[in-house]
């Protein structure tokens, strides 16, 4: 009711119209599996410097899943080129970065991309989104168009 | 915004906008498409899983800013440094405590070490997280391998050593520390009942047969 109420309402549509159009919890999950990767493997960069591209590796490959997640968040129309290399990378974790960040980072990664690559959009409502709609009278139109 | 000047103007009936919100096609995961990649994703990785366990697939490691505790009944490595540094934590790292984000710790490098019975643990905050390996018949191998401690005890013997180098003079494990610091280098190291408590180590390659991965109350 006050005016700091004003634009979080404006704001809440706003994200759940941006959240509709992309696969947010793909590359969200893609991205966190990324960053928590990197934060369990902060080794000084003068050991890696001497371990070399083998160390480097491990850094290169959980820094690519956190961009390929932030990439399907920003740019939605390429999921499936961004899904497949951000599983194939998170695997890759294993073999580079501490097991994968422990399992951790590689399960969130796996999971990420495969929900993006799995999401489609413009898709019809779910159930229970349809059935409270039905309540309100101005459903008719929503259903024709379905 | 076009969407916050809708909001004024209906913003009792809805929280969504009339026209675009209560029709909206969102997208969605269709779980039949997401399983066309989920399951050959997860087949790879519990085939990761298995080789790693049966030591045929070699792992790299680079952990650094936390304690960590690892044991191991017996350490045989060639190619042996030690020398005094300093390790500085992340800034504003919750582990720093009192230390001022640094500690003063032993770096130990060795060129090819095998370990039995490794035992790694991470103190969570209530619970640890216990990395296991090298109990059976195989043996955990590093190439490189490099830690940063605060603590080392053990029951050690060395051959060809060579005590009081300048650290930036060594040359068996490839690793050269900081000018004027004592170091010592060997060209065989044995310890037996070894006990660390690092705050970093790297490792080229860690090949680690047996793995077992668990949470557990107690460390190692």
């Amino acid at each position: 009711m006050t005016t700091a109420d004003r634009p979080r309402q404006g704001l809440r549509p706003a994200f759940r119209h941006w959240r509709a159009r992309r696969p947010f919890w793909g590359g969200l999950l893609l991205a966190l599996g990324g960053g928590w990767i990197l934060l369990t493997e902060k080794a000084s960069l003068k050991v890696v410097l001497h371990i070399g591209m083998q160390g480097l590796a491990g850094y290169l490959l959980p820094g690519l899943m956190l961009l390929l997640g932030l990439l399907i968040l920003f740019n939605p129309a390429q999921r499936l080129f961004y899904s497949i290399t951000g599983v194939l990378l998170s695997l890759g974790t294993w073999v580079t970065s501490n097991l994968g960040g422990f399992l951790i980072g590689l399960l969130l990664g796996v999971t990420g991309s495969c929900l993006a690559f799995g999401w489609l959009p413009d898709q019809e409502p779910r159930r229970g989104r349809r059935v409270r709609k039905q309540a309100k009278p101005a459903d008719g139109a929503g259903l024709t168009k379905v | 915004m076009a969407s916050s000047s809708d909001v004024t103007s209906s913003a009792d009936r809805t929280p969504g906008n009339p026209e675009s919100g209560s029709e909206e096609r969102r997208g969605r995961v269709r779980m039949r498409r997401a399983a066309v990649m989920a399951v050959p994703a997860t087949l790879v990785a519990a085939g990761l899983a298995v080789l790693t366990a049966q030591g045929a697939l070699g792992v790299q490691f680079a952990i650094s800013g936390m304690p960590f505790t690892v044991t191991a009944t017996d350490l045989t490595g060639t190619g042996f440094e030690q020398f005094g540094s300093l390790d500085n934590m992340a800034e504003g790292s919750p582990n720093a405590g009192d230390t001022g984000g640094q500690v003063l710790v032993v770096t130990s490098a060795i060129k090819n070490a095998t370990l039995t019975k490794l035992c790694q643990s991470v103190d969570l905050g209530g619970t640890n997280l216990k990395i296991q390996a090298g109990s059976g018949s195989q043996k955990v191998q590093a190439t490189d391998l490099t830690t940063d401690s605060t603590e080392l005890s053990g029951n050690a013997s060395f051959d060809n050593i060579e005590i009081g180098n300048d650290a930036s003079t060594l040359t068996k494990a490839g690793v050269k520390g900081p000018i004027g610091v004592f170091s010592q280098q060997a060209d065989t190291v044995h310890i037996a009942n070894l006990r660390q408590v690092n705050y970093a180590t790297t490792a080229g390659v860690f090949k680690l047969p047996g793995l077992k991965l668990s949470f557990s109350s107690s460390g190692c």
